[in-house]
């Protein structure tokens, strides 16, 4: 079982994302979750989503989880939230920020003995220069590719083509290079 | 004629999704419904489709829970299958006219996203409005997430629309848990969901010209319990019919549903007895304790609350090696013991085993029902089993805050 | 008698509510009513002695034993402004192509609201006691009213 939890702000497509990856990995034979922890919230209030997936049917219904990833798409949320709730030993954290590495960690207390599993990428300007406007949901799952080995990129391009063919081909586009650089810009 | 919709074998849908998909390819003839969290999402759906040439119907705009209700006993009174979705408030709002639709024997399918009732205002699930729909005449059958939704609103529309039954069905599925989190999902075919739904068969429909009828009349003591216990009987024989279309489903889709669902019971110590999505970690939490401790733990979930499976709960607790039972309400009980405590004790009294039966009141207003708390509870069962007697309150409440809460003591073995 | 005052066989035959009372068993589904035996073509353009009536139909019960007072018609006075058969709320006046016939009496009731709504001066329409014979209720016919200064 992989666990992910998604730290989001209502409106950046977390749950579109988190949709996207469950599409790919179910065309794969594998089982996927894809949910979120919203309600009455309105547009930029933080917000979870979540994934599962597992070989097996998956009966856990609890909303609480014990995340393998922790994906921040904000970068603002990455000190605003806990992050590291429910952290276990292997927990890897991908993080969306303009910063570098060590400057991140330094100013965030619990990422401080998270180092070796911290992982950061600018899915803001990626998708910026990309798609044109701020949606880091995408790009993100380039660089949850490159961190987790799940699938090779070529593999999970084409699936999220099918995954995304109801839009423009210049949306799917510029999705497929936003999430190929992140993939390779990941730190 | 109907476009078709284009699926792949498998599928990432929400319950929500997975219903309205389910409703599309019954191609229903009206669709009454007011929005309302967090069911919209299927009628939204439905009005898409219609919109955009997926079905041949009509959608149909009302002020309110209690005109969707109104408009759907009318057009199924005019001899059309209908359909509606609804939550909660919306629920609530309804409840007059769901005991005229299943007097009247109108086969409307309704698809309830079990959500709590205020007060307190709150949008998430738990199953208040369920409950409230107990007595109501109605077929209540229960799915715990987004494949079962998409199976059971089909079989829905084959169960009401039996000629044997002809009472309305809720098919309901929990708010959010259920409803908004996605998952695989394996649709059938258009033409194949269709041709298992079948054609509907108007009975004493108003548009029949020829055979001019009165739907609605009034009946004083002279007539009217003759004509509830007449409907009272329909919905207890619906039974073999929910079986028959189950049977017949999983001829199609090797997917088995049963009217109470039993996981593990063959040699149960302790057992669970619960509804809906809490079901599925139960099973988990179930199966881990057996791996962790030995503790011997079965699941029962009556798929089918209404008819209330009187039999098949009785035949499911008659195990010989069962001594406790709890029954885990997900609706704030008003003054008593759970319902679900109520009804499955009943059916517990008259079996060889006699469990120990206790009640839990949990998960209310969406609040998470955790795998841990499933095993705390277990646990404590398997100590009224060792203790040979109720060891703590016979009602008490899961996973919440402040000093502990609980009735009622027993000294009973 | 003409046809439509007469009716049809299965008209007033019992009491209202004095109907068989069946068991569980063999009520109706849904409390559904059928107003007439089997299948009807176009019932709307048939008139009411040529419709067979189901015996739950009200047609096929009478109410005559309710009144004290009726209404007794008179056609030398009647224009035919179907006003009575308007207002009359149990269907109780027959009229045939617009032409006023008489008082279903099966069904009337008595209420006396045919006679109110009726504009003849003299009435076309007036009360009398139920044992009156219709004859000598025509016989004793007031004259028409002078207008009051
Ligand atoms: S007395 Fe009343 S019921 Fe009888 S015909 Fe006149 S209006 Fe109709
Ligand atoms: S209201 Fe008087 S005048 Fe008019 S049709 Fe009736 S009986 Fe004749």
């Amino acid at each position: 079982m992989v666990e992910i939890r998604w730290h989001s702000r209502a409106g950046q497509g977390a749950v579109t994302g988190a949709k996207g990856l469950g599409s790919v990995v179910a065309t794969t034979g594998k089982q996927v979750q894809a949910y979120a922890l919203y309600g009455s919230a309105k547009r930029g209030a933080a917000m979870n989503a979540y994934n599962r997936i597992d070989d097996a049917p998956i009966t856990n219904q609890e909303t609480k989880m014990f995340p393998d990833y922790v994906f921040v798409i904000d970068p603002a949320l990455a000190f605003s939230d806990d992050i590291t709730k429910n952290d276990k030993p292997d927990t890897q954290y991908i993080i969306t920020t303009h910063l570098s590495k060590e400057d991140l960690i330094a100013q965030i207390p619990a990422l401080q003995d998270k180092a070796e599993r911290t992982f950061v990428v600018d899915c803001m300007q990626i998708s910026l220069d990309t798609i044109g406007r701020a949606m880091p949901n995408t790009p993100i799952l380039g660089a949850f590719m490159k961190i987790s080995k799940m699938y090779e990129l070529d593999f999970f391009l084409d699936n999220m083509k099918k995954v995304l063919a109801k839009f423009p081909q210049k949306i799917i586009d510029a999705n497929m290079e936003a999430i190929t650089r992140a993939y390779n810009e990941v730190k | 004629m109907a476009k078709e919709f284009e699926l792949n074998e498998v599928e990432v849908w929400d319950g929500n999704y997975a219903t309205s998909q389910a409703l599309r390819q019954a191609q229903i003839d009206v669709v009454a419904a007011y929005p309302i969290t967090p069911s919209t999402p299927i009628v939204e759906g439905y009005g898409a489709y219609v919109a955009n040439g997926y079905v041949d119907g009509e959608f149909v705009m009302v002020e309110s829970e209690h005109g969707a209700m109104s408009g759907c006993v009318g057009a199924a009174a005019a001899g059309g299958r209908v359909a509606t979705a609804t939550s909660s408030q919306g629920f609530a709002l309804m409840a007059e006219v769901l005991y005229q639709a299943s007097g009247m024997r109108l086969p409307i399918v309704m698809t309830v996203v079990n959500r709590a009732l205020a007060s307190p205002l709150n949008v998430r699930g738990d199953h208040s409005d369920m409950y409230l729909g107990r007595d109501s005449g109605w077929v209540q059958i229960d799915a715990f997430n987004a494949q079962e939704a998409y199976d059971l609103a089909l079989c829905s529309f084959r169960i009401g629309e039996h000629l044997d039954v002809r009472l309305p069905v809720m098919m309901h599925q929990d708010g959010f848990t259920t409803s908004h989190k996605a998952q695989n999902v394996y649709p059938l075919k258009d033409d194949v969901a269709y041709k298992f739904v079948g054609d509907y068969v108007p009975v004493d429909d108003m548009l029949d010209f020829s055979r001019p009828v009165t739907h609605g009349a009034q009946t004083e003591e002279d007539w009217h319990y003759e004509h509830k216990a007449k409907q009272h009987k329909a919905l207890m024989d619906s039974r073999t019919v929910i079986d028959e279309v189950f049977a017949e489903f999983k001829k199609l889709t090797g997917r088995e549903y049963k009217r109470v669902e039993t996981y593990m019971m063959e040699d149960a110590e302790v057992a669970l007895v619960l509804l809906g999505s809490s079901v599925e970690t139960a099973i988990l939490a179930a199966k881990q304790l057996r791996e962790e401790e030995g503790i011997k733990v079965g699941i029962v979930a009556p798929r089918c609350f209404r008819p209330f499976p009187y039999d098949l709960v009785r035949e499911a607790l008659d195990v010989p090696s069962l001594k406790a039972v709890c029954c885990m309400d997900k609706s704030a009980p008003g003054g008593a013991m759970g319902a679900l405590f109520n009804e499955v004790s009943a059916a517990a009294y008259s079996t060889k085993s006699r469990p120990m039966m206790t009640n839990y009141i949990y998960g209310l207003g969406g609040r998470d029902f955790a795998v841990d708390e499933a095993k705390r509870i277990m646990k404590e069962q398997k100590a009224h089993a060792d203790a040979g007697h109720i060891t703590t309150d016979i009602q008490q409440f899961s996973g919440l805050r402040g000093p502990k809460l609980g009735f009622f003591q027993t000294r009973r073995g | 008698m003409s046809k439509g005052l007469e009716g049809n066989a299965n008209r007033g035959v019992r009491e209202l509510g004095a109907e068989e009372k069946v068991g569980w068993d063999q009520v109706s589904q849904g409390v559904v009513l059928n107003s007439f035996v089997g299948e009807t073509e176009n019932p709307a353009f048939l008139k009411p002695e040529e419709r067979a009536y189901n015996d739950f139909n009200s047609y096929t019960a009478t109410v005559a034993s309710w009144r004290i007072i009726k209404p007794v018609y008179n056609r030398d006075i009647c224009i035919d402004c179907q006003n009575c058969w308007v207002w009359c709320p149990d269907t109780s006046i027959i009229s045939r192509d617009k032409q006023m016939l008489g008082i279903d009496y099966d069904h009337c009731k008595g209420c006396g609201v045919c006679v109110e709504v009726c504009p003849t001066n003299p009435k076309s329409l007036l009360m009398f006691s139920e044992a009156e014979g219709a004859e000598t209720a025509l016989a004793n016919w007031p004259e028409k009213k002078k207008k009051e200064k």
